[in-house]
């Protein structure tokens, strides 16, 4: 097998979700000692994606993006110890998410969470019902390159305006990018909070992140 | 008049109650606070509420339970507090229905999701259901098992119900539009919903929350050739939108009542409204039913 059909051979067990090959296939890959990552970028990277794909088409639906979220996780913790040296495990970027204080709905934000790992950033889910100050607190913690907030509900999204308000009375809005997710956000309320961005989906969140980080 | 004395009759269209969350927003409702427990510390407001719907011309409007299971309420650490909650929403609706009019028991989602989107199992919604319709079983007429955006979540909770009351049930589930038609978030078609409820013993299969009313009736269009079964629809006014720290639903009533008319002429049985809704937008509904 050429190393551009071992590639695809991965993409094609992300995106049938059978975990049992994309396990295989990063074992194999670390067996053979092949160019690992180059293994994660066009084998595994590129399984997401066309999960991502595919659910914003509407061919998949939640459980097929969680899961192929997970499996790409579960070869990625598999791999990463092997990649050669410190260069390599350079994380492409630190996210601190939560859901803002007074808000309980995690589901959306523990998807975005899950498919940001899944694309190799390092993120730090502090959960739901989060106060404005425990997130940047976190944020300093983990010297962190993106906030994301979520908010489900329209009496709670206040919240996300008062992060980067405190972060402006902290002298502290130019070291990260805040970022807001939820289902009643809009641009215009980014506008309104002097947030960097919005994503409607968690493919969306992680198009977002790139292009902040990039 | 019973409930399914109102089914039979081919003359009546059933008029449901409206959005009860954007009300209590209206009223100054907390960030984050779960409604249901407002049936104890505000018990006038949400009574003032179910009158005004009732005042609008609603045949019935639901309890304030949407949220009202111990799954639900232990998001809040208010589980141990479900009865009091459930007994005080029963007392809140009961003193302000007129003679007539009949007091439906909501059931909304337990917010936990089966794996892999979350860790719930069947027997744990099941078991969460069923302490709530035992508790509502006593006060109410009917049904309303809504907003549920999982069949399998929708299946336990009429289990639940069923093996507690032999009342008649709504059960509406909410759908999302894709390029591929109407699913639920977690992939079932509303084919596939709808199937699968007419082969349960339901009364009325229903579609609320996410969508407006222009989604709801292209909808129902669709539905209507998979059941014989009557139809409900609770639309939301539109989507909504954040203005100088108020939200609104813009949507105007007018548009809103169009659309719930010509559903009403494509043989819709019962209508109201979800989210953004409000006792104006039952008023108008209203005067399009006594008009036909």
């Amino acid at each position: 097998m050429s190393n551009e059909e071992f590639y695809n051979s991965i993409t094609k067990a992300i995106v049938n979700l059978d975990e049992e090959k994309a396990i295989d296939y990063a074992n194999m890959a670390v067996k053979e000692k092949m160019n690992l990552l180059e293994v994660i970028e066009k084998g595994f990277a590129a399984g997401i994606r066309k999960v991502g794909e595919l659910w914003e088409e509407g061919e998949f639906f939640l459980p097929e993006l969680m899961r192929g979220a997970q499996i790409m996780q579960n070869c990625l913790d598999l791999i990463i110890p092997y990649l050669q040296d410190a260069s390599e495990k350079v994380s492409r970027g630190k996210v601190v998410i939560a859901t803002i204080e007074g808000d309980i709905h995690s589901i959306g934000k523990t998807i975005v969470a899950t498919m940001l790992r899944a694309y190799g950033y390092d993120v730090y889910d502090l959960g739901a019902d989060v106060p404005a100050e425990k997130i940047i607190e976190e944020a300093v913690k983990r010297n962190a390159d993106i906030i994301g907030v979520s908010a489900l509900l329209t009496t709670t999204m206040f919240g996300q305006k008062k992060v980067i308000e405190l972060l402006e009375e902290k002298n502290l809005v130019n070291k990260f990018k805040v970022i807001l997710g939820g289902a009643p956000v809009t641009s215009k309320w980014v506008e309104e909070c002097n947030a960097d961005g919005f994503a409607e989906n968690a493919v969306d969140a992680v198009r977002l992140v790139k292009s902040l980080l990039d | 008049m019973s409930f399914q004395e109102w089914l039979k009759d081919d003359s009546k269209v059933i008029l449901f109650d409206g959005g009860f969350g954007s009300e209590l927003i209206k009223r100054g409702l907390e960030s984050g606070k779960i409604p249901d427990i407002l049936n104890i510390e505000q018990p006038e407001v949400i009574s003032e509420i179910h009158r005004s719907y009732y005042d609008a011309g609603s045949d019935m409007c639901q309890t304030n339970t949407f949220g009202s299971t111990p799954l639900n309420l232990s998001h809040h650490n208010l589980e141990s507090q479900v009865e009091e909650i459930i007994e005080n929403a029963l007392n809140n609706i009961k003193k302000v229905r007129p003679s007539g009019c009949l007091i439906v028991g909501d059931i909304g989602p337990t917010g936990e999701f089966r794996p892999p989107v979350g860790h719930a199992s069947s027997d744990q919604w099941y078991s969460s259901f069923s302490t709530q319709a035992k508790l509502l079983e006593k006060g109410v007429d009917l049904w309303h098992i809504e907003t549920i955006s999982d069949l399998e979540e929708m299946l336990a909770a009429i289990k639940a119900v069923r093996d507690v009351s032999k009342k008649p049930i709504i059960a509406s589930i909410t759908y999302k539009k894709t390029k591929r038609g109407f699913f639920t978030i977690m992939g079932d078609s509303l084919e596939k919903c709808i199937e699968a409820l007419n082969n349960e013993n339901i009364d009325v299969i229903g579609a609320n929350c996410t969508l407006g009313s222009k989604d709801i009736l292209e909808l129902l269009k669709i539905a209507k050739s998979f059941t014989d079964k009557p139809i409900s629809v609770k639309p939301n006014a539109g989507q909504p939108v954040v203005k100088g720290g108020k939200t609104y639903y813009e949507q105007p009533v007018e548009d809103f009542a169009n659309d719930i008319c010509e559903m009403i002429e494509f043989g819709v049985k019962i209508v109201g409204g979800c989210c953004g809704t409000s006792p104006k937008t039952i008023m108008e509904i209203r005067k399009i039913i006594d008009s036909i």
